[in-house]
């Protein structure tokens, strides 16, 4: 059985539906995050989760026991909150410790437990200080020691590494996956950052305007998007309108409205007649000094941008199918410079047309960003 | 012509003056400071600290403020029972209307920061009483109060009692009084640290397996004990020394300190007894205030509004 069901879990704010029908298991052990961009529910959840909101439909369940209507200090679950919400009143160790006295637990087992926590986090000795003494790394490692202490089930992360910089942020990954396995608690964690996401879980949800739109292990989503939002937000991707012109076993042959044809690989079920949208990853794209160098189709284009990324060059080149992205080896190439691009016929993704509103949803972050935090600003028990 | 010229010479005239000024301060941080800082201490020198200088003084003095002097004012204070029992009453009213004031205050702050949206309104109508007199409400409890008055009446139309209870010139009455001057007073502090207080703490508390009261108790009031602080020092030693509202609405059945010493320069014109009880019950307030600094500092961990 799941450590913890979801099914069904709706979340309605007067007309905004911010959570629509979510339904996912979590197994013992596992570390899971929820991948979406903000305003796309994903912390809705969580704090559904947590009990800091009622759900207006569904139900949960840790453990075989339904979280409906379970008031938040009774759930076997802790939460590491956005901004840490470490108390400002308290040492390093009482923070800690806080979660021990609530239960309960003996002023000496709660110390000798307390200093076990400092030294899991790598924090020996700095009990006695305030939190606000500590650098932005070390207050995430007493959030998270706070967290942990309990032993519960469960440990939600609400994307508190947002607020480090790349390197620290890099590091605390690893520290996170270290403490998971150390511990062997279950961690959910949610977040809008593909980065983060990819290299610290073993699954992935990936939420999309309040719906699930895939869930899986991490390679799994990469390397088979199930819908065109997905393929965009995990790793980046090229898309490209087309219609299917003519189709030979496992060979499609594609119109984009432009003087040269597309060619795919796939086994979906695709019809002449049919609209897709054609995606392929930066790094899938080849650059070729020639079109006749290609073996199924390619087409020229301009390189518009160059940028140093450190083991390899992204390129932008405008294409008759538009702009594309490029993620290669060869540094040979300069802006201005005249190319050819393919890409393998089996590396394309292909989704129904339409579909692919993922690059409205990216730029729309900012303004659904605003919707949600209004949301999260409504008081208790609304 | 000639007049535009010479406006104009004269604005650059003016214009050089001021430059030469600000090049003259810009090397001299010392008397920028004190041309900044050197008002507001002037006032307080001039206003605060002379006067109470000048009280101590008389408060030695024997009779009147030329006479010799003596400790016979402290003496014969600390030596009458009357004395005695008046400040300790006055103490004992402070600390009810101080505590009063604290609790009914911290929940109406409360409230208004955690379930109430117009904010900004509630406030206002917290603040609202300021605008008009102390005197005139305080002579508006009178009407309210007194035997047959507004209360009594609404309290026998509503059945509630059978004939007018006339709560004026009673201790309860002058609880009533302070409390209702008071409030605002408090309620602004707690208000201000309720509000710059993270509301993710009490989640993160009961989150952590603290229920709602626990909650309350070992996060969001220690984490506002600044403004709790601030609101009972507010409170609390304006009424120590307050004789308007027990003279009002206590009559002569709750004579409180202030009283005593308005008493002295008033009517007796012993300026140096007054002068004398003033500085006790200065000594007191500031005793008890740094003792309860100190209660209060261990009883909130430290406490500290972010």
């Amino acid at each position: 059985m799941s450590l913890l069901t979801v099914s069904n879990l709706t979340k309605r704010f007067g007309d905004l539906t911010a959570v629509d029908g979510a339904s996912f298991d979590i197994e013992d052990g596992e570390f899971v995050s929820i991948l979406g961009p903000s305003g796309s529910g994903k912390s809705t959840i969580l704090r559904m989760v947590a009990g800091f909101e009622a759900p207006t439909a569904g139900s949960m369940t840790l453990d075989g026991n339904s979280l409906v209507g379970v008031p938040p200090f009774e759930r076997d679950l802790n939460m590491v909150f956005q901004n840490l919400a470490l108390f400002p009143h308290l040492t390093v160790a009482e923070n800690i410790g806080y979660g021990l006295k609530q239960s309960g637990v003996p002023k000496g087992e709660r110390k000798d437990r307390t200093a076990a926590m400092l030294e899991m986090v790598h924090l020996e000795g700095y009990g006695d200080r305030n939190p606000d003494e500590l650098s932005g790394g070390e207050q995430q490692r007493v959030a998270l020691a706070r967290a942990l202490v309990n032993e519960p089930a469960l440990v939600l992360f609400d994307e508190p590494l947002s607020s480090l910089d790349r390197k620290l942020r890099q590091h605390m990954q690893s520290e996170l996956q270290r403490i998971q396995a150390e511990t062997g608690i279950t961690f959910l964690y949610v977040t809008h950052d593909q980065e983060v996401a990819l290299s610290v879980s073993d699954r992935l949800i990936v939420l999309n305007d309040g719906r699930i739109e895939q869930v899986g292990p991490v390679e799994e989503l990469y390397d088979e998007p199930a819908t065109a939002f997905v393929a965009d937000f995990i790793g980046d991707v090229n898309a490209i309108s087309a219609t299917v012109v003519e189709r030979d076993g496992e060979h499609l042959t594609l119109d984009a409205g432009t003087a040269t044809n597309l060619r795919a690989r796939t086994d979906g079920r695709w019809q002449p007649g049919d609209r897709i949208d054609v995606c392929v990853r930066p790094h899938e794209v080849r650059l070729l000094d020639a079109v006749g160098d290609a073996r199924s189709f390619a087409t020229r284009g301009t390189v518009r941008t160059r940028s140093y990324q450190g083991s390899d060059i992204v390129y932008t080149v405008e294409t008759e199918w538009g702009p594309l992205t490029v993620n290669a080896r060869e540094r040979g190439h300069a802006v201005g410079d005249e190319v050819a691009v393919t890409w393998d016929a089996a590396d394309a993704h292909l989704f129904p047309a339409g579909e692919s509103d993922a690059e409205s949803e990216s730029t729309d972050a900012t303004a659904e960003r605003s919707a949600s935090e209004s949301d999260r600003a409504r008081p208790e028990g609304a | 012509m000639a007049e535009a010229a010479s406006t104009e010479e004269r604005s650059t005239g003016r214009n050089r003056r001021v430059r030469a000024l600000v090049t003259y301060l810009r090397d001299r941080r010392r008397l920028r400071t004190s041309l900044v800082a050197g008002p507001p201490y002037a006032v307080l020198v001039l206003f605060f600290a002379l006067p109470v200088l000048t009280m101590l003084v008389i408060s030695f003095r024997l009779g009147s403020i030329t006479g010799p002097f003596t400790l016979d004012n402290y003496a014969n204070f600390l030596a009458s029972d009357t004395y005695r029992t008046v400040l300790w009453r006055t103490l004992l009213v402070t600390v009810e209307v101080t505590a009063i004031v604290t609790v009914v205050g911290y929940a109406l702050a409360y409230s208004i920061v955690r379930f109430s949206r117009r904010t900004t309104l509630l406030l206002l109508l917290v603040i609202l009483p300021f605008w008009t007199s102390y005197i005139i409400r305080m002579y508006a409890w009178i009407n309210i109060l007194q035997s047959g008055g507004v209360l009594d009446s609404t309290l026998v139309l509503l059945r509630v009692v059978d004939g007018p209870v006339g709560l004026l010139y009673s201790q309860e009455a002058v609880l009533i009084g302070f409390t209702y001057v008071w409030l605002p007073l408090a309620v602004l502090p707690f208000y201000a640290s309720l509000s710059n207080m993270d509301p993710d703490l009490i989640e993160a508390a009961k989150d952590l397996g603290a229920g709602p009261i626990k909650a309350f108790f070992t996060v969001t009031l220690p984490t506002t004990a600044n403004g709790v602080v601030t609101g009972i020092i507010l409170v609390f030693i304006p009424t120590f020394g307050s004789f308007i509202t027990p003279r009002l609405l206590g009559g002569t059945n709750s004579i409180m300190i202030g009283m005593v010493i308005e008493n002295q320069f008033k009517s007796a014109f012993n300026y140096p007894f007054g002068a004398a009880i003033g500085m006790i019950i200065s000594a007191v307030v500031v005793a008890v205030l740094l003792f309860g600094a100190r209660g209060g500092g261990t009883l909130f961990a430290g406490g500290d509004g972010p």
